[in-house]
């Protein structure tokens, strides 16, 4: 039997994963007329970002991917959120790293680890009634408690295991071949919420929801149980530190409402809500620690 | 700054294996590996033997899976593959005083799988050691295994020869002791990493030669400056600890380690033995008396006020909890243990250990500990 073989087209290569890099700042505002310019640089697994804060304000940021080595990333992301307002370096007083890459940036003053920082930078976006904090970053997943001002009282990371955090979002977006910045509004598209998938590993997830589809899921049902299941794993980190009123979701999984809403369900409260983006919490509160220090040495930018 | 005061015990602790072959080749004695701290080694002393505990390596290694389970603690399975590995090919025998029952499956498997083993005993020493009949057991089993020693070797090992042991090794508890209480003070001048060269060292050395070097670094300490920040005083918590990347990852961010309750550290030599005319009887108690592991210690959990006054007494600001992954006996005192330290003002840090441990990861809680108890400058 002659097959008919079709002519060999290279499919095109679409990256579902990849997320949506910002560069904002406040249109309104000059940072020429601030006294004292902080910034805060975050390099995290995953993304990176830089938050310019201007007298203990929000300005701008840039948020972006790591690349392949931390001081790069720590400049491109910097340079993104500088050339979008047109400032230099030594426009800016004071510069704290944070992130795993923290002791690598190049041109920080000050480490501070992420733990502290987003809870600060919670605190500033969720304000002063934030008390539990949920980070979900690319490749961890933190449970923070914080006083009033933001300082962290008590903590728990996940050990070991980057199920439930956003690289395992990614690698569902690209096996369903869909944007992920839809799978969260898709994930309620279903006309019977599933049980949540067995296995939040991101290495066995793809035998998983494979094996779905061939039950006679479909694809929306797949990514339902994947979020349920995430969900289930964060809750469960939040369980074993204790959730208080004041709840807030900081990292880039914040933006995906298939995993928000359904650890809201489970946890029967609800999320505080941000007008800012939750990826930049981390450098936001490095950026804020930077201005209290510089308040704090009464060093102010020569006007 | 080094000055190389403790140079000796890190060099015992790295060469160790070295050491205990130069000692057979200059002493003709025999080399006995023990398992757990509760081994009686007044006897092995006495009987002219080296007992030299059983510590794992830190390294990755693929030869405990077909003898123990894979969630049997790490320090079972890295005891077990130094073993597997031919790293205690000069330890003629091999002993286990009974403590957890998954360190007594690494013994079992040991004694079966270690080819140069010649010769094996197990102390089953009474986990309920609460017990009134506690002691008079102990005492069985501790006269028994010394007329196991005197069949093995063909020669008794008499009150005096009992009595000499107990004195080297009770005077190596007690400069050990002298040395651990040098951490009281503010900006002690012995950090936690040299502390545990030196109480972990006593566990492989000839005791006379440590008790030596002991004094010799106790004679110069008056005049050390060590001058580092000391930072914040921690205390450790768990079980068998020699993990000193760990340790100086902690000492390098910001904090001093005061104080520990650990078998490698004052776990293994807190307490004399008292006088008594029968040494047999003198050892026994000893072993029951000493602070307990969680495996002898019910139905009072004697630990959780002993802890605490040890992170007093030492003036410790906070404790971090090295649990072995899988260790139970420790798992099942962790919640109650943390609650006494907290409720009495002493905030903990839980991390979970393997054979090898994420040093990064592990120094992002360990630094975000920290600023939970420092860092004010930035609120």
């Amino acid at each position: 039997m002659n097959a008919q073989v079709a002519e060999a087209v290279a499919p095109e290569k679409k990256e579902f994963w990849r997320w949506q890099e910002n560069t904002w700042v406040d249109e309104s505002k000059d940072w020429r007329d601030a006294k004292i310019v902080t910034c805060g640089i975050d390099v995290g697994s995953v993304s990176s970002q830089a938050v310019i804060v201007c007298d203990g304000e929000l300005y701008g940021y840039n948020s972006m991917r790591t690349g392949n080595n931390s001081p790069d990333s720590a400049k491109n992301a910097l340079q993104g959120v500088m050339d979008k307002c047109g400032m230099k370096l030594e426009d800016i007083t004071y510069v704290v790293g944070t992130g795993y890459g923290r002791v690598n940036v190049p041109f920080a003053h000050k480490a501070i680890t992420e733990i502290a920082c987003h809870a600060r930078g919670a605190n500033y976006m969720g304000g002063n009634k934030v008390r539990t904090i949920l980070d979900m970053g690319g490749q961890d997943c933190k449970a923070i408690h914080c006083d009033e001002k933001g300082k962290v009282t008590n903590f728990l990371m996940n050990d070991k295991c980057a199920a439930g955090t956003g690289r395992g979002m990614e690698v569902i977006s690209d096996l369903m071949q869909i944007p992920i910045g839809e799978l969260g509004p898709r994930s309620f598209d279903v006309r019977e919420e599933p049980e949540a998938v067995s296995s939040v590993c991101v290495v066995f997830a793809k035998s998983e929801a494979l094996a779905l589809l061939k039950a006679g899921y479909t694809k929306n049902m797949v990514i339902a149980a994947y979020c349920q299941a995430m969900a289930e794993r964060v809750v469960s980190l939040l369980e074993r530190i204790g959730v208080e009123e004041g709840f807030f979701i900081t990292g880039g999984i914040a933006k995906n409402p298939g995993v928000v809403k359904r650890i809201e369900r489970l946890l029967g409260i609800q999320a505080i809500d941000t007008q800012i983006d939750s990826q930049i919490a981390g450098a936001l509160g490095a950026a804020l620690f930077g201005y209290t220090l510089m308040q704090k040495q009464g060093a102010a930018k020569a006007a | 700054m080094n000055d190389g005061l403790f140079d000796q015990f890190k060099t015992w602790y790295e060469k160790r294996h070295d050491y205990a072959r130069d000692w057979k080749a200059r002493t003709g004695g025999q080399v006995v590996a023990t398992m757990c701290t509760y081994t009686p080694e007044e006897l092995l002393i006495a009987a002219g033997m080296l007992p030299v505990r059983v510590l794992g390596a830190h390294e990755p290694q693929n030869v405990t899976e077909p003898h123990i389970f894979g969630m049997f603690c790490p320090f079972c399975r890295d005891s077990l593959a130094q073993g597997l590995l031919g790293r205690f090919d000069y330890a003629e025998g091999v002993t286990l005083t009974q403590s957890c029952i998954q360190y007594r499956q690494a013994f079992n498997s040991w004694r079966m799988h270690v080819p140069t083993v010649t010769w094996d005993y197990y102390l089953p020493m009474p986990n309920d050691v609460q017990s009134p009949h506690a002691r008079k057991a102990h005492h069985a089993e501790v006269q028994a295994f010394r007329e196991f020693l005197e069949a093995l070797t063909g020669k008794k090992i008499t009150d005096e020869m009992l009595q000499e042991s107990i004195a080297v090794v009770d005077e190596n508890r007690r400069l050990l002791r002298e040395l651990f209480d040098l951490r009281k003070v503010a900006d002690p001048q012995v950090t936690g990493v040299e502390a545990l060269y030196a109480s972990l060292t006593a566990q492989f050395i000839d005791k006379r030669e440590h008790n030596e070097q002991l004094k010799k670094v106790l004679a110069a300490l008056p005049n050390r400056n060590l001058n580092r920040p000391e930072g914040v005083r921690f205390m450790t918590i768990g079980s068998e600890n020699d993990d000193i990347a760990f340790m100086a990852m902690i000492e390098s961010v910001g904090g001093t380690i005061v104080i520990d309750d650990q078998c490698s550290g004052t776990r293994y030599f807190w307490n004399e033995s008292l006088p008594e005319a029968d040494p047999i009887k003198a050892i026994a108690d000893r072993y029951c008396d000493r602070p307990a592991c969680p495996t002898k210690d019910y139905p009072n959990h004697t630990r959780f006020d002993h802890v605490l006054g040890l992170a007093k007494d030492y003036n410790a600001r906070a404790a971090i909890f090295l649990q072995q992954k899988f260790c139970d006996p420790h798992e099942g005192d962790y919640p109650d243990l943390k609650r006494h330290l907290e409720d009495n003002g002493i905030p903990t840090l839980f991390l979970e250990f393997d054979i090898t441990n994420p040093i990064g990861p592990f120094r992002i809680r360990v630094e975000a500990f920290l600023e939970t108890l420092t860092e004010d400058e930035l609120f």
